[in-house]
């Protein structure tokens, strides 16, 4: 018992940190006890044997590395004085990519908002109210016309788009119309060509399916520059179930004349009735031709195009008054970008301030905690 | 030196890192227990200093300072990787080449052996047997450094170096008759 308890003394004896009282009577009991003699050896020898370690310097280089990152420190004065240091430590790089993320997130949830708004009301109308769903539901109204109607689902809208273009190569545009209204499986129904004053001008009747209008006008503006441009959407919903109402109507009619012919006698009734019933029928097929021309009118949409081609400055060396235009063109245009730019740096900022509030304040709350230590 | 450095002197800094590099890097190095780890702790403790230099409040002694802020840096990577192993072979080699040139096998192997059980010691323990055996540092600056009472200090040197003792028992005595 006494024995073990010298034994926890013996590592500071060996290093001369007893107390003076704690060292004498360390010193009593080893000169009765053998074992505990043994165990003070043995512990020297340790000790000695970790000694002996070889001692290792800093190496070369270590110095220079030092002074490096102390002048990268020293060149920041604020950071090594009052504000506590932003150390680059992968928990720092993390939240600061969080902070990205959620501004990232913020701003685009944002444009999504104004997106909805009215940025440009016809295109967007138009690309919002061809849904997948009506454009088929057309199709199947147009084959039984007799089907009963959703009013709320079923928009039945004419789009018609009139485009007038300047190009510089009048047959390559020509080509890229053909092009554009194929690849969107559509067809151009009308065109015409013609030359006036030596420069050549057509216009175009490209007919489309209405689900791919937008992309459309989109891709004919491509092609030159747009000097005019309208659009237009002819809202036919009413007219649509007007008409089927009608025309069911008339058929019940029609029902009604064929059981009076059955059971007429006289001549006179007979023919009273042979006249009505073809009134009726003539009424009828002239409803339904019109239902099938809205159907058609509005299954492919139409867009108009005129087509220019520009004004060649043949003769002249050099066409002094086109260069001043597209220099004050370049030079509206770098003004207009530099203006976006700044309006996006503003309403990136004004997007991120919120967070960078919250981020603030846990930073400071996380530096105090750290600093305590120091 | 240290007031000059405190005022934001690169150069008085650097002067003060030549003095301690050797003895930072020492301590660095037998707490992770290999080369680069001791660099990355050496180097971060030095910037750190310096960075809190201003907060330096001169009632401890400077020395004592810089080791707990080096001692935190090591035990910091030490903590971060845990799963190392004790001792690397890049590590024999390291610390051979850093003896004289003339030292044998064996004795390369001893110290290998050494450094390997410094290295299996519980982080505590650790580093009380280096800052006291390697760095030479008495048990009131031991304290002072871990911020821990001096008879802390004590017990976990006597068990660390009970440890010690056990797992060099083969080595101890014919360790001492060779550095005769």
């Amino acid at each position: 018992m006494r024995s073990n308890h010298v034994k926890e003394q013996l590592s500071a004896y060996v290093d001369g940190e007893l107390t003076a009282a704690e060292q004498s009577a360390v010193s009593g009991h080893l000169q009765v006890c053998e074992e505990c003699r043994d165990h003070l050896a043995s512990l020297r020898r340790t000790v000695t044997l970790v000694q002996t370690l070889e001692p290792v310097r800093a190496p070369d280089g270590f110095q220079a590395q030092v002074r490096a990152g102390v002048e990268r420190l020293a060149a920041r004065p604020s950071q090594a004085g009052r504000w506590p240091a932003l150390r680059w430590s992968w928990r720092t790089a993390g939240a600061a990519a969080a902070v990205l993320l959620i501004g990232v997130f913020t701003i685009n949830v944002m444009r999504g908002e104004r997106a909805l708004g009215p940025v440009s009301p016809s295109l967007t109308e138009g690309v919002g109210r061809e849904k997948p769903g009506a454009d088929s539901g057309l199709r199947r109204e147009a084959s039984q016309r007799t089907g009963p109607v959703d009013i709320l689902t079923l928009r039945r809208v004419i789009r018609t788009a009139e485009l007038y273009l300047e190009v510089d190569q009048f047959d390559a545009a020509t080509r890229r119309l053909l092009i554009i209204a194929e690849s969107a499986g559509g067809f151009i129904a009308n065109s015409s060509y013609g030359e006036t004053g030596g420069v050549p001008q057509g216009s175009f009747t490209l007919r489309v399916p209405t689900s791919r209008f937008a992309t459309v006008v989109d891709a004919v503006e491509q092609v030159g520059t747009v000097l005019r441009r309208g659009i237009s959407g002819q809202d036919v919903t009413e007219e649509f179930v007007d008409l089927q109402a009608r025309v069911r109507n008339l058929e019940r009619h029609e029902q009604r004349l064929l059981s009076f012919m059955d059971r007429a006698g006289k001549v006179s009734e007979l023919l009273a009735i042979e006249l009505e019933l073809a009134r009726v029928r003539g009424e009828i097929e002239q409803l339904t031709g019109r239902v099938r021309f809205l159907s058609h009118q509005v299954d492919l949409a139409t867009i108009e195009v005129g087509v220019r081609q520009a004004k060649k400055t043949s003769g002249a060396l050099w066409d002094f008054g086109g260069t001043l235009d597209r220099m004050r063109a370049a030079f509206v245009a770098t003004i207009q970008q530099l203006l976006a730019v700044v309006e996006k740096a503003a309403v990136f900022a004004s997007a991120m301030a919120p967070v960078l509030l919250v981020g603030a304040a846990a930073w400071l709350l996380i530096s105090r905690i750290r600093r305590a230590p120091a | 030196m240290i007031a000059q450095s405190r005022g934001g002197d690169a150069g008085a800094y650097d002067q003060l890192v030549g003095a301690y590099q050797d003895r930072i890097y020492a301590l660095t190095h037998r707490i992770t227990g290999n080369r680069e780890d001791a660099w990355d702790a050496a180097q971060d403790a030095f910037l750190k200093a310096f960075r809190s230099l201003s907060s330096f409040k001169g009632t401890a002694a400077f020395s004592t300072w810089l080791h707990r802020i080096a001692l935190n840096a090591a035990l910091d990577i030490v903590r971060r990787r845990p799963q190392q192993p004790p001792a690397s072979l890049d590590d024999v080699i390291t610390v051979a080449a850093a003896g004289d040139p003339g030292g044998d096998v064996e004795r390369r192997d001893v110290q290998r052996r050494i450094q390997g059980a410094i290295a299996a010691l519980p982080v505590d323990q650790r580093a009380a047997v280096v800052l006291k055996d390697i760095q030479g540092f008495r048990y009131e600056e031991i304290a002072a450094v871990l911020q821990v009472p001096v008879g802390t200090v004590r017990s976990r040197l006597s068990r660390a170096r009970e440890t010690l003792r056990a797992m060099l028992a083969d080595l101890a005595p014919m360790g001492e008759g060779r550095s005769q």
